[in-house]
């Protein structure tokens, strides 16, 4: 018998690339908006590029860029990561893009980041006024 | 209209529906995802045991960045909780993170019912008697656990004397 194929629709998968943590198992849901992550963030009308996953560095909490960047921007946040309390950081993946949005996330770490600086400082100089006073 | 905080109570419902965590339970308004009504039932083997306290979630549109404010309308006996019903409790205030969810706020404020930090007290009266006297503390919260299987009645909410005011405030939101 002969087939001719007169029409053919090509089918695709995706799937975002996490690694799996020491215990075995990936997070498969955004922490913040509880939105699988191969979904769309809330903030997002389709899934994929335009919605990165944003891996933890140091500790291995992922979620939607949209998501970590809107609580980064709290300065409720501390800068810290929503799960663990660890301070955020993100790994910088190839081809990651350079969007307005991740220049955007990089600058609230960066902003967090002095903001403990400065507070450290701080209570140093009320610790040493604390000394002072105990002699007193 | 659906926004980003509608959409994740929506989830938070979800979550609550299918696995519920025990003794406590929450939902939102028919006509407003944003204002939940939720019962915590006092966990066994404590004073609270068997009372049905409800309480008055707000979200806004922050959520899940910002805490909701959460109240007790049922009346409370407990050293973080003040008179107006609003709690002292450090993960709706400074320590609050975006992954907690209706679920765990619950389930938050229903271990701190038989665990009060005595360190900041809300209600001096009942950190003192927690602290000095036990059996009048226990006398005192089995009073509101009687009266929170009364608040049922009072749809024309108007039975708590001082609390009135407070009450009504939060209404008006």
């Amino acid at each position: 018998m002969k087939v001719q194929v007169l029409e053919w629709n090509a089918v695709a998968s995706w799937h975002w690339d996490l690694k799996v943590d020491d215990s075995g198992v990936a997070d498969e849901l955004c922490g913040i908006c509880r939105v699988p992550f191969d979904g769309t963030c809330p903030s997002c009308k389709y899934p994929g590029t335009d919605c990165p996953l944003i891996l933890g560095d140091g500790c291995t909490h992922n979620f939607h860029l949209h998501c970590i960047l809107k609580w980064l921007e709290q300065d409720t946040s501390k800068g810290l990561c929503p799960m663990c309390r660890q301070v955020f950081v993100y790994k910088r993946i190839k081809n990651m893009g350079t969007s307005e949005e991740l220049h955007n996330l990089q600058v609230l770490i960066e902003g967090h980041k002095a903001m403990r600086e400065r507070e450290n400082e701080e209570n140093e100089f009320d610790s040493f006024e604390d000394d002072v006073r105990m002699t007193d | 209209m659906s926004t980003p905080a509608k959409r994740r109570l929506m989830r938070d419902f979800k979550r609550m529906q299918q696995d519920a965590p025990s003794g406590v339970s929450a939902s939102p308004l028919p006509d407003n995802v944003m204002t939940w009504n939720a019962v915590i039932i006092g966990p066994a083997d404590t004073p609270f045991e068997d009372g049905t306290f409800k309480l008055v979630m707000q979200f806004d549109e922050q959520y899940p960045n910002k805490p909701p404010t959460v109240k007790f309308i049922s009346e409370m006996f407990h050293p973080n909780v003040y008179a107006s019903g609003e709690l002292c409790l450090d993960i709706l205030q400074n320590r609050w993170s975006p992954t907690y969810d209706v679920s765990s706020i619950l389930t938050s404020i229903q271990s701190l019912l038989n665990d009060p930090n005595i360190s900041s007290p809300a209600n001096a009266e009942a950190a003192n008697l927690y602290k000095e006297h036990r059996s009048q503390y226990i006398k005192r919260v089995r009073e509101t656990v009687e009266n929170s299987w009364n608040d049922d009645d009072d749809d024309d909410e108007e039975d708590d004397e001082d609390e009135d005011e407070d009450e009504d405030d939060a209404n008006d939101k």
